[in-house]
C-alpha cells in the first residue's frame, strides 16, 4: 500500500528513447488517419464513411432533441404534454430498417477489407520477415537470415508478410501507417501482410498490454527503395578491428535488449537482474571477471565471471543462475538467436564498464 | 416546477412528528446492518458503490495526471500499471456492475411493481454482505503487493506476474455471487410480487430493464466466475488451461472472459437504458413512445449480447468463419440500441418538458450515449478495428457508454429518487452546475481521445510518444473539470442530509407505483395492497391539484 502513497520520482529520460528519430505520423486532411503508408485504403474509406453517417445521425438526434427541449420546455408548472402519442408503426419501421441497411453496407465492406487484409498474397509469402516479441522488444529476422533488433527495413513497393511469435506473453504487432495489428499469442505462429508504398520511418507499437515496459516496445519501421535494401543496413556490426565502434554498437544493443532487467550505468535504478557494474575490474590492458556463487543444477558452484560464462548466460540463462537473491529466481529469458558477433559487442561494452 | 409550493393550510395541520418510515421505524445498528428491507440494503449499496465510484475516481484522476507528460509525471511504469489496473477493476467489478442493480433497483424495483419487498429478502442480504466481503478482497489485494494485469486479466500475463492476482480473482468470484444473488431475487420479484392488475405490459421499463439485467446476470457471470477459479488453480497448483508452456491457450482465456464481459457490458447498461426510459417519460409528462418496442429491445439485446464476445478478438487470429459471425452480430445488436435512442428522443418531441437537474443529466446521457454507440458502430467493421483496437479510441468508446453513459444515467436516476428514497430535496442550482461541469469535463476527456486513438496512440501506455501530447493535456484538464463536477454533486448531496429541505410526496409528478406509496416509503411500503388499473405511463391520470398542494 505504502509504494503508491511514496513514489520515487521519475528519472529524467536518459536521452535514448526508442522513438527518438522518428518523425511523428502526418496527419491527413479530415485530422483524423495517419497518412497511409500501405494500400489498405478500404480502411480509410469505410472509416470515413462511417464516421460521416455517424455525424448525420448524431446531428439528426441532438438537433429534434434541443429542439423539443427548448421549444417544448415546460413554462407553467401544470403545462400538459402537447401530444400523447404512444407509437407510430410507419416512424418505427423506417427507424429500424434505415439503420438496418446502412450498418449491413458497413458490415460487408467490413467483412471484404478484413478478408483482403487477412489473405496473404503469394508475393508477399515469398518475401517473409519473422518478428520475435519478448518483454519488451523486438527482434526481426529477415529472408536472408540476417537479423536487426528494435528496428526493422522493408523495401517499397514490395509486398511483405511478417511471422509473429511470442516468448512470454501476448504482444500485438501495430504499424498504424500501414493499418496493420495482429495480436501475438505465445505458443502459436501468427501473420500479418502488408504493401509499403512510401519511403519513411514510422512507428511500431505494441498495441496488447504486456507488462511493465509495455509502453516502451517499440520499433522504427523503415521503408527504403531497392539500392539501400541491398546495402543492408541493419546488418553492419563494426568490424573486430576497430574496438571503439563495437563497444559503441554493443552499449546500444544492451539498450535496447538488457537495461530493462540490468543496471549498467550509475543513473540506472533497475535491480530485476545483477548489476552490470564491477562485473569485470582492469589490471593493466586485460579484463579480469569476478568471482560468483552459482547454481548449477541445484549445486552451488564459484565461478569467475568471464567470456564463456557470459555467452552461456545469454544463451540459456538457466544453465547456471547467481546464488544471490533476489537473482536465484531468475526470470531471464533465452536470447539464444543473437548472433555471436553481437554478443561479443554485447562483452567489449561489458568490459568498457571497468575503465572508468 | 418546485416553486410553486402553496404554504400549507396552518388551520388543519397539526405540527406532529414525521411520519414513521423505513429510515426512522428502528435505528439500533443490529437493525441496520441485519436488516431484510429492500430500501435499507440499496441504501448501503448506495453507499458502498459510491464509495468505490469515488475510489475509482481518484485512481482516474492519478492516471489523467501521469499522462500530462509524455515521460509521466508521478509513477514508475509498474506503479502506474497497477494504477490503472486498479481504476479499470475498482470502476467495473465494485461500481458499474453492481451500482444500479444494487442500490436503485434494490429501493425503487419492489416499489414500481407494488411489492412489500423483494421475493427472497434474505437472499437480498447476503448479495450485500458478498460484496462487502469482495471488496474488502479487493483492498486486501491492494495491500498485498497491488495487481498489475488490467482489469481484463489476459493470461498468460496475469499467470506470470509476481502480484496478488490470485487475492483479486477471489475477490471477483465473490462479487460474482453476489450478482448472481441479486438476478436470481429480481426474476423472481417480477414474475411472483406484481401487484394486482399490473401485467407484464403495465410494468414500467425499469422493471424490464433490471429483469433482463436479470437474466444475463444468473446466466452469465458463473462463467468468470470459473475463468477466475481456473487462473486461481493454475497460478497455485501449475495446471495447463491458459498457459502455453504448460498446453495451455491463451486464446481460450480471452473467450471465456469475453463471454461474461461482453453480456456484462449490457449487465452494467440496461439498467442505465432503464433509468433513462422512466426519466424520459416523467420529466416531459408524456407516455413513453413506443412502450413495447423497447421492452422487447432490452430482451433482444440480452439474447444477441451473447453472441457478440468474438468483437473484443477481431485482432487475436480467430477464424475468418467466427470474425464474419461476430461483426454481422455486432452490427445486429446496433439496431434495438439505436431505437431505444429514437424512442427517447420521440418522447421528449411534443412533452412538457422539464428542466430540472435530473431531466438535465437524461439530456447529457442521450447525447453522450448517442456518441458512445455510434462509434461502436465504426470499430463493429472489421477492417476498421483492426486499426483501431487497443488504441485510445477503444478507449474513448467505452467510456462513453460506461462512465457518459452508465455513471450519467445512475446520476439521473439518483436525483430523481433521491427524494423518494428520503423525503429531502438537494440543492437543485448547484445540481445544475454539477451536471454542466460533469458534461463538459466529460466531453473534452474522452472526444480528444478518439482523436489520438484513431492517429494510433495505443492504450495502457505508461509514456508515450510526444506527437500524442497535446490530446492528452487536453484530455487530462477535462479529467480535472469532470473530478470537480463529480465532488460538487457530492457535497450537495451529502448536504441536502443536512440541511433538509422537505421534498413533495410526487415531487416529479410521476404516475408509477413508486411515486403512489408515502415519502419517504414506510417499513412495508404501501400502506394498502396497490391496485393497477391504468396502464403505464397515463399522464392522464395526473391529479394537478394533489400535486401540487402535497407538501404533507
Amino acid at each position: 500500500m505504502i509504494n503508491y502513497l511514496i513514489q520515487e520520482p521519475k528519472q529524467d529520460p536518459q536521452g535514448d528513447l526508442p522513438w527518438d528519430g522518428v518523425p511523428a505520423h502526418e496527419i491527413d486532411f479530415w485530422g483524423q488517419l495517419p497518412v497511409q503508408a500501405g494500400t489498405f485504403d478500404h480502411v480509410d474509406g469505410l472509416f470515413y464513411f462511417t464516421y460521416a453517417v455517424c455525424i448525420i445521425f448524431f446531428v439528426i438526434i441532438t438537433g429534434v432533441l434541443l429542439y423539443s427541449v427548448f421549444a417544448h420546455r415546460r413554462k407553467t408548472w401544470d403545462q400538459k404534454p402537447l401530444s400523447n402519442v404512444t407509437h407510430n408503426t410507419p416512424l418505427e419501421v423506417v427507424w429500424t430498417i434505415v439503420p438496418l441497411i446502412i450498418v449491413m453496407i458497413m458490415f460487408a465492406w467490413g467483412f471484404k477489407g478484413s478478408l483482403d487484409m487477412t489473405t496473404v498474397p503469394h508475393e508477399a509469402q515469398r518475401n517473409t520477415y519473422k518478428a520475435t516479441a519478448k518483454q519488451w522488444n523486438w527482434t526481426f529476422i529477415y529472408p536472408d537470415a540476417t537479423q536487426s533488433i528494435a528496428e526493422v527495413y522493408v523495401e517499397v513497393d514490395k509486398p511483405v508478410q511478417f511471422i509473429l511469435e511470442s516468448t512470454d506473453v501476448l504482444h500485438a504487432f501495430y504499424i498504424p501507417v500501414m493499418r496493420v495489428k495482429r495480436d501475438i499469442v505465445p505458443g502459436r505462429y501468427q501473420s500479418v501482410w502488408f504493401h509499403p508504398i512510401k519511403q519513411g520511418v514510422y512507428p511500431l507499437f505494441c498495441a496488447e498490454y504486456c507488462g511493465d515496459d509495455h509502453s516502451r516496445m517499440y520499433a522504427k519501421v523503415h521503408v527504403v527503395d531497392a539500392a539501400t535494401m541491398a546495402d543492408r543496413p541493419w546488418n553492419k556490426v563494426p568490424a573486430e578491428d576497430k574496438p571503439v565502434e563495437r563497444i559503441a554498437y554493443g552499449a546500444r544493443l544492451a539498450r535496447q535488449l538488457c537495461a530493462s532487467c540490468h543496471k549498467m550505468r550509475d543513473t540506472d535504478t533497475v535491480v530485476t537482474g545483477p548489476s552490470w557494474l564491477g562485473m569485470f575490474t582492469k589490471q593493466g590492458d586485460t579484463y579480469v571477471g569476478r568471482q560468483r556463487e552459482v547454481l548449477e543444477g541445484g549445486v552451488t558452484k564459484t565461478i569467475t565471471t568471464d567470456d564463456a560464462y557470459i555467452i552461456e548466460s545469454i544463451k540459456d540463462p538457466t544453465k547456471k543462475i547467481v546464488a544471490e537473491a533476489p537473482y536465484n529466481k531468475n526470470s531471464m529469458s533465452k536470447f539464444d538467436t543473437l548472433t555471436d558477433d553481437r554478443v561479443a559487442c554485447l562483452i567489449a561494452y561489458m568490459k568498457s564498464l571497468a575503465d572508468n | 416546477m418546485t416553486t410553486n409550493t402553496p404554504a400549507v393550510d396552518v388551520q388543519t395541520t397539526q405540527p406532529k412528528a414525521p411520519r414513521e418510515n423505513y429510515l426512522n421505524c428502528t435505528t439500533s445498528f443490529k437493525s441496520w446492518a441485519l436488516t431484510l428491507d429492500h430500501k435499507r440494503i440499496g441504501l448501503m449499496y448506495l453507499i458502498g458503490t459510491s464509495l468505490a465510484f469515488l475510489a475509482g475516481g481518484v485512481f482516474a484522476l492519478l492516471v489523467r495526471l501521469h499522462l500530462w507528460e509524455p515521460e509521466g509525471m508521478l509513477f514508475s511504469n509498474p506503479t502506474y500499471n497497477q494504477i490503472f489496473t486498479l481504476h479499470g477493476a475498482f470502476m467495473v467489478f465494485l461500481f458499474v456492475i453492481p451500482a444500479i442493480p444494487g442500490s436503485l433497483g434494490n429501493i425503487v424495483m419492489p416499489l414500481m411493481v407494488g411489492a412489500k419487498d423483494v421475493a427472497l429478502p434474505k437472499l437480498n442480504l447476503l448479495s450485500f454482505y458478498l460484496w462487502v466481503i469482495g471488496a474488502v478482497m479487493a483492498v486486501a489485494a491492494i495491500v498485498m503487493g497491488g495487481f498489475d494485469t488490467g482489469w481484463t486479466f489476459y493470461a498468460p500475463y496475469s499467470l506470470y506476474t509476481d502480484q496478488a492476482v490470485v487475492t483479486i480473482g477471489l475477490a471477483i468470484f465473490v462479487l460474482g455471487f453476489s450478482s448472481i444473488f441479486t438476478g436470481l431475487n429480481f426474476i423472481v420479484t417480477v414474475h411472483k410480487l406484481r401487484a394486482p392488475g399490473m401485467t407484464w405490459f403495465r410494468m414500467p421499463l425499469f422493471v424490464w430493464a433490471i429483469y433482463a439485467t436479470a437474466i444475463l446476470q444468473v446466466l452469465a457471470t458463473p462463467v468468470l466466475g470459473i475463468t477466475v477459479l481456473l487462473v486461481a488453480f493454475e497460478r497455485l497448483y501449475n495446471v495447463g488451461i491458459f498457459d502455453p508452456r504448460l498446453g495451455g491457450d491463451p486464446v481460450l482465456f480471452e473467450h471465456f472472459f469475453w463471454f461474461y464481459s461482453h453480456p456484462a457490458v449490457y449487465i452494467m447498461v440496461l439498467p442505465a437504458f432503464g433509468i433513462i426510459s422512466e426519466l424520459v417519460t416523467v420529466h416531459s409528462r408524456k407516455p413513453l413512445f413506443g412502450y413495447k418496442l423497447i421492452a422487447f429491445s432490452s430482451i433482444a439485446i440480452a439474447i444477441i449480447s451473447f453472441l457478440v464476445w468474438g468483437h473484443h478478438m477481431f485482432t487475436s487470429g480467430q477464424s475468418t468463419y467466427a470474425m464474419f459471425a461476430f461483426s454481422f452480430l455486432t452490427f445486429f445488436v446496433a439496431i434495438p440500441t439505436a431505437i431505444k435512442e429514437f424512442s427517447w428522443v420521440a418522447t421528449v418531441w411534443k412533452g412538457s418538458v422539464a428542466l430540472n437537474s435530473p431531466m438535465l443529466y437524461t439530456l447529457a446521457f442521450l447525447i453522450i450515449f448517442a456518441i458512445g454507440g455510434l462509434t461502436g458502430v465504426i470499430l463493429g467493421a472489421l477492417n476498421v478495428d483492426l486499426h483501431l483496437h487497443d488504441t485510445y479510441f477503444v478507449v474513448a468508446h467505452f467510456h462513453y457508454v460506461m462512465m457518459g453513459s452508465i455513471a450519467l444515467a445512475f446520476f439521473a436516476g439518483l436525483h430523481h429518487w433521491w427524494p423518494k428514497m428520503f423525503g429531502i430535496m438537494y440543492n437543485e442550482f448547484q445540481a445544475k452546475i454539477a451536471c454542466a461541469l460533469i458534461f463538459i469535463g466529460f466531453n473534452a476527456t474522452f472526444l480528444p481521445q478518439f482523436v489520438m486513438g484513431s492517429r494510433g496512440m495505443p492504450r495502457r501506455y505508461a509514456t508515450y510518444v510526444p506527437e500524442y501530447a497535446d490530446y492528452h493535456k487536453a484530455s487530462t484538464i477535462g479529467a480535472m473539470i469532470l473530478g470537480t463536477g463529480v465532488a460538487l454533486m457530492v457535497f450537495y448531496l451529502v448536504a441536502s442530509l443536512f440541511i433538509r429541505k422537505k421534498a413533495k410526496q410526487n415531487q416529479w409528478g410521476g404516475v408509477t407505483l413508486d411515486w403512489m406509496c408515502p415519502t419517504p416509503p414506510p417499513h412495508l411500503n404501501f400502506d394498502e395492497e396497490p391496485q393497477v388499473v391504468h396502464e403505464v405511463y397515463d399522464y392522464t391520470t395526473l391529479d394537478y391539484e394533489t400535486l401540487q398542494r402535497d407538501c404533507d
